[in-house]
């Protein structure tokens, strides 16, 4: 069985009420913490002077060689747990240090604009 | 008015597909529209993508899943948009490993070079999960599920995400471009469209197909001449020229016996325009009903225009370089016919060079010995 598509999440944008319990989704972040012991890293970025963070569970993924403060792509599931907000269980997590921040930002909401401009034409053709 | 989704449901005949040129090129889709595409109903394994004919694929994204399996591993790739199985076929070096080669100084060289190679291709070639992947190929069904049957792929070496950024840049554009414009007939076919009085392009192929069919016939049976009517009684061509291609959609909808028959002969009559043209066939009159004949069968012409030549030649003024083709076919015309094209000219020309009745001396210039 293949997985579902792992759909670009800006980190900002992951919060309990945003994503759903078991959506697929890949996002990025500075490695700020990694906890080995209990499997969970802690990816970071700055959006409008506020600090936002992603909690990722680590289990598929380990071993891996941590880098604290490179820049990381992680590909996973989210899981909901009870107030402390999603976490995203990777099962990807590449270390992409030295990748283009804001161009990737570009070209996810490239890619988002163009979609949507596609569902408004089949909207308006069909109705 | 047709309404934009009602135009894409009428297929495109497969012989135009080639027309496109996305039918050709690997399609860069995303994965999602690559899932979602209609099969043809005319050939399985061509698929569109909004009324382009897609045949090939490329694409390139996460590898998610991976399966190994005798000859082939087997890649489920995310490109964000959807996940697609890749069936990617382990190198055949890679499967007969045992290299025997004398041990000389020179061919110990070239082995650890292929060694080398050898590594090198296992590294693009065997992918884990996380790495990166392109593969292109033709997508097929495979137990009702869509899967890319790679005939090339390899890792790509992507640390900084760049190439997977320059994708998602430029893919929109592409779609917007190409991928979303419906397919225009070449302005070239739309002239011939007008050309031929309303009857569609589709059906100026088919009379191209049509017209060999009758020259082929032609030469087969060895056929001098013939009337239009004669052809129409033969049974091979006419059910040809009946199938719908030759139809404008108008003309579809009218299913009476003697509107198609009227059709056959218009289709008739069009294809001998075209073996006219090209100088297969000719007429002595330029009534269309007289009797057409064969240009290469024609004993006469031949002859006659050998005789010319030979004449001519003769004479002082042609007697070092020869007859210029302009003047034989003007002499021909005089004696002859005076409708007869420069096509039917060169046909016969040619034909009495390859006969080496007569030989060029230089371009366009004829003599006999």
């Amino acid at each position: 069985m293949l997985p579902n598509p792992g759909v670009y999440y800006f980190p900002w944008e992951i919060n309990s009420e945003s994503v759903a319990d078991g959506q697929t989704l890949r996002t990025y972040g500075r490695l700020h913490c990694y906890d080995m012991v209990q499997s969970e890293a802690i990816l970071t970025a700055l959006h409008s002077s506020v600090q936002h963070q992603v909690r990722i569970c680590t289990k598929f993924v380990e071993p891996f060689q941590a880098q604290l403060g490179s820049v990381y792509v992680a590909l996973g599931e989210t899981e909901q747990r009870d107030g402390e907000g999603p976490v995203l269980k990777a099962r990807v997590l590449t270390c992409v240090e030295g990748m283009n921040l804001p161009l990737l930002e570009q070209a996810v909401q490239e890619q988002r604009r163009y979609f949507q401009e596609r569902q408004g034409q089949a909207e308006s053709s069909a109705s | 008015m047709q309404s934009q989704p009602a135009k894409y449901e009428a297929e495109m005949p497969s012989l135009l597909w080639g027309l496109d040129p996305v039918f050709c090129a690997f399609a860069r889709l995303y994965i999602k529209d690559i899932k979602e595409m209609k099969e043809s109903k005319q050939v399985p394994g061509i698929f569109f993508y909004n009324g382009h004919p897609v045949r090939q694929v490329d694409v390139v994204g996460t590898v998610v899943l991976t399966k190994e399996r005798d000859a082939f591993y087997i890649y489920g790739v995310d490109d964000s948009t959807g996940v697609i199985n890749c069936i990617c076929w382990k190198n055949p070096m890679e499967v007969e490993k045992s290299l025997s080669v004398p041990g000389t100084s020179c061919s110990h060289d070239l082995l650890e070079q292929m060694k080398k190679l050898q590594e090198e291709m296992l590294r693009k070639t065997k992918l884990e999960i996380g790495d990166i992947v392109r593969v292109r190929g033709h997508v097929r069904i495979y137990r009702e599920k869509r899967e890319i049957q790679a005939s090339n792929y390899y890792k790509v070496n992507d640390p900084a995400c760049d190439v997977q950024i320059s994708r998602m840049l430029k893919l929109p554009c592409l779609y917007r471009e190409v991928y979303d414009k419906p397919f225009k007939i070449p302005e070239e076919a739309q002239r011939e469209y007008s050309a031929s009085g309303g009857v569609n392009f589709t059906s100026s192929i088919a009379i191209d197909v049509l017209s060999e069919k009758v020259k082929d016939f032609l030469l087969e049976n060895r056929i001098q001449t013939f009337y239009q009517q004669e052809l129409e009684t033969v049974e091979s061509l006419v059910s040809l020229a009946s199938q719908p291609l030759f139809r404008t959609t108008s003309q579809q909808m009218d299913s009476k016996s003697e509107a198609s028959s009227k059709l056959i002969h218009s289709a008739f009559k069009q294809a001998i325009e075209v073996l006219q043209e090209k100088g297969v066939v000719f007429q002595k009159s330029n009534l269309p009903k007289d009797l057409y004949h064969v240009t290469d069968q024609d004993k006469e012409l031949y002859s006659m225009t050998l005789s010319i030549v030979k004449a001519d030649c003769r004479k002082p003024r042609h007697a070092e370089k020869g007859c210029h083709f302009l003047h034989i076919l003007s002499c021909v015309r005089q004696s002859y016919s005076p409708y007869l094209s420069e096509a039917v000219m060169h046909h016969v020309v040619n034909l009495l060079e390859r006969n080496s009745d007569i030989v060029s001396t230089m371009e366009g210039y004829y003599m006999t010995f």
